[in-house]
């Protein structure tokens, strides 16, 4: 009892909420989102560095160093999106397995304190 | 050490018996340390930086989530730069961002660990973080850790910076905010550090997990020697001005906190470690297993002895040896306790007499007292 109501305090709405989805539809919902975050995150940081050091990107600016600065901002890019892709996916299959054992676990506890009151009212 | 073993349950004791307040307590304490250091060194907001102000936010921090005082520090950072400048605050704010974006997203929780490493470097003890979350946390800690070391150096440098930003116009305030950007991007002293801190981090955490006796120990010296060394290392060759005093004061630190927090978490009796050999259909097993180390508390039992519980007990012996001598009936025993009671004050005598005229009335309605002579 103490520990299901531990649990119903602390982590059973956000348990409740993940469990309520697939597995797979929960993951690639998540990735997707974080793929969406990363991309924001990453315009943000090459916005960045191009604005500190903007003088030097455009001195003796022409196509050769155009193409070759396009080309490294769009590997660093995609090297980003795989690498997160698969953090997040392995990461929010992991916290979906985890939630639902949790939840597993929170019913049984439930069934068997439903039990004893049961019990007691016999 | 066995009086240390001692002091360590009870503490663990009181810990669990007012863990709510001792937590409470602890909160208030690290907003105020929080707080202050954050108002002490860009206190740019008069009336944010106040001593109230302060207090204010640490106290009610202290009823709240960890996660709301990462959330509370981050908008007083802000706040701050915006008095500053607004190119420096929307700067700052496209830093906090990132680092919500590539990590605290996904696990939140670990935000006070930024709010801890912050602290350590505002308080010039950098060393203690990879070595402290290293001994006690996972291997993402390491970018929390980070995290918080770039915080510091970001507010470094408004604080150094803070004259030749404040009376800018707007031509000057792009000028400004590109110097800043560049500044911060580009601090070797920053980088440096984040690279000791993750190295000694990672170090730590491997030293810790391995099955060597006293690893704890190996890991702390290890992690304050490996970082020492990397701020030792970034002085020589970048031409750096870390501080020797700071790099080695921390180092020790580090290494006596490592210590303690040894005590504390993992104190276990290295001379009887046991070496068992096993195997099942599929594996063979090699165990060591070492013992914890665990004293009982001694359990003190308190006897109050007042003078009038001392002279009761006597009259309860006296009467009942008499009346073991006399052979009396066991109704009969409470009679020198009315008696004693009955000396007490005219209103227990008073109060008795009334019990006893009650009680006879009583019993001869109801003829109780025919029963018994029956």
């Amino acid at each position: 009892m103490t520990r299901a109501a531990i649990y119903e305090k602390n982590r059973a709405e956000e348990d409740l909420k993940i469990s309520s989805y697939y597995k797979k539809d929960y993951a690639s919902l998540h990735t997707w989102i974080t793929l969406v975050w990363v991309t924001i995150g990453y315009i943000c940081a090459a916005g960045l560095v191009v604005f500190c050091y903007s003088d030097s990107l455009l001195e003796d600016l022409n196509f050769a160093k155009l193409f070759v600065i396009a080309a490294v901002a769009i590997g660093a890019y995609l090297v980003l999106i795989v690498i997160y892709g698969v953090c997040a996916s392995g990461f929010y299959k992991k916290k979906h397995n985890q939630a639902k054992q949790r939840v597993k676990k929170y019913y049984r506890d439930l069934s068997r304190l439903g039990k004893m009151y049961m019990k007691e009212k016999k | 050490m066995s009086t240390l073993l001692v002091l360590r349950e009870q503490m663990q004791q009181i810990y669990a018996k007012y863990s709510m307040y001792i937590i409470k307590a602890l909160q208030f304490l690290f907003g105020i340390l929080l707080f202050g250091a954050i108002n002490a060194n860009i206190g740019f907001m008069k009336s944010a930086s106040s001593i109230l102000c302060t207090l204010g936010l640490a106290a009610v921090c202290a009823f709240l989530p960890l996660l709301i005082t990462v959330i509370a520090a981050t908008i007083l950072v802000i706040i701050h730069l915006y008095v500053l400048s607004v190119p420096i605050a929307a700067f700052t704010v496209l830093i906090f961002l990132m680092m919500y974006i590539f990590y605290f997203r996904f696990t939140p929780k670990n935000a006070w660990v930024v709010l801890i490493a912050l602290l350590a470097c505002i308080y010039k003890l950098p060393v203690i973080v990879p070595v402290a979350f290293g001994l006690l946390g996972g291997p993402v800690f390491v970018v929390p850790a980070v995290c918080g070391v770039i915080a510091y150096y970001l507010v470094h440098l408004v604080k150094l910076s803070s004259t030749a930003l404040q009376g800018a116009d707007a031509g000057g305030m792009i000028s400004g905010l590109m110097t800043f950007a560049k500044q911060a991007i580009g601090n070797k002293e920053m980088w440096t550090m984040v690279l000791a801190v993750a190295i000694s981090f990672l170090v730590v955490h491997a030293i810790r997990t391995r099955a060597v006796d006293h690893a704890w120990k190996i890991a702390s010296a290890a992690g304050a020697v490996t970082a020492v060394i990397i701020g030792m290392a970034g002085n020589l060759a970048l031409g750096l001005h870390i501080s020797y005093i700071i790099l080695i004061g921390s180092g020790v630190a580090a290494v006596l906190i490592g210590f303690v927090l040894e005590f504390l978490f993992f104190s276990v009796d290295y001379s009887r470690t046991e070496h068992i050999q096993f195997e099942d259909d599929e594996y063979y097993y090699y165990v060591k297993a070492v013992p914890k180390v665990g004293v009982a508390v001694p359990e003190k039992s308190v006897k109050h002895i007042t003078e009038h519980q001392g002279q009761e007990t006597v009259a309860i012996d006296l009467e009942e040896i008499q009346n073991k001598a006399e052979g009396m009936p066991k109704g009969i025993r409470k009679k020198p306790v009315q008696r004693k009671t009955a000396g007490n004050s005219r209103e227990e005598r008073e109060k008795s007499t009334d019990e006893i005229l009650l009680t006879r009335s009583l019993s001869k309605e109801l003829g109780l007292d025919k029963e018994k002579q029956k």
